[in-house]
């Protein structure tokens, strides 16, 4: 496609010259400051909730470990806990505590790994935020 | 690339940069100035995965129009030339530019149409480079340069 040479030439006489080339590079250099600002506190802030977060694991793993070994070490002829009554659900509460304990572990187990990859993705999306200068 | 590296090389295209965004809000200084300001700004924190390919302009042109089409300056402007001339006279920052016609028809344009003819006349982009920075097809790029022209001709009347 060829250029309109009377637009081209109108455009070309209308370019601008700027006379406040330093005023525009200070101003942009004090908001390339605030945005490396508020970057570093956000990535203080997520370096914190990795810290955060991989305390919680280490704590849910030992306690977690340290319960099913308790657990496993007591005898499996007698209930984990009883009610000291012979009515028919705390009987049979009882008899199957060690089932029920175990179950009970898993879910909060598994609560907690869920917790842990949705903190992971939460993580990464404040990343590609932050990157993308979404800042807000 | 490193905030020094990044600083350098805006301070050489700056001008350029802000001339094409300032065509694109029909000569208000304000908001192409702001737009400039915020481009740059997407553009510093997009800069870890620049990679240096000899393109940087394009590559801020690019950021600047999608930083256009994002802002309101862009849909303020189509208004008849009737509107458009009490608008720009209004303006004190716009009576610095002796070409105030042409403005006054850039802003007439839809915001693709006015980025495409300002990317062809005032920057001398080819055609494959605009559809490379607005991300259109080279024939729609054809298609906004005709209609562009032609409506500008006919209210500049030349």
């Amino acid at each position: 496609m060829t250029k309109d040479k009377a637009l081209e030439e109108l455009f070309l006489a209308q370019k601008p010259n700027f006379t406040d080339n330093d005023a525009f590079m200070a101003a942009l250099t004090k908001r390339l400051d605030a945005v490396e600002y508020v970057k570093q506190h956000q990535e203080a802030t997520i370096r914190r909730y990795k810290m955060m977060m991989v305390a919680a694991f280490v704590v849910g793993i030992i306690s977690g470990a340290i319960t099913i070994a308790w657990v496993l070490s007591t005898p499996t002829n007698v209930p984990l806990f009883t009610f000291h009554v012979q009515t028919g659900i705390l009987k049979w509460l009882a008899e199957n505590s060690r089932l029920i304990a175990t179950t009970l572990l898993s879910l909060l187990m598994t609560f907690g790994i869920i917790s842990i990859i949705n903190n992971v993705q939460d993580i990464l999306q404040m990343r590609v935020r932050l990157y993308n200068g979404d800042l807000r | 690339m490193t905030r020094e590296v990044f600083i350098a090389q805006v301070e050489r295209e700056q001008e350029a940069l802000r001339g094409f965004l300032l065509a694109l809000c029909c000569g208000n200084k304000g908001d192409a100035d702001d737009l400039a300001q915020d481009a740059l700004v997407k553009a510093y924190l997009s800069s870890a995965g620049y990679q240096d390919k000899g393109k940087f302009r394009s590559w801020l042109y690019k950021i600047a129009y999608n930083t256009f089409l994002n802002n309101k300056a862009s849909l303020r402007c189509t208004e008849s030339i009737d509107e458009a001339r009490t608008l720009v006279s209004s303006t004190g920052s716009d009576a610095e530019f002796e070409h105030q016609d042409l403005y006054l028809a850039l802003r007439t344009l839809p915001p693709k149409e006015r980025s495409t003819i300002t990317l062809f006349y005032l920057n001398g982009y080819s055609i494959k480079e605009i559809a490379a920075i607005t991300d259109t097809s080279e024939d729609a790029v054809k298609k906004q340069l005709s209609r562009g022209r032609d409506k500008l001709k006919e209210k500049l009347k030349i």
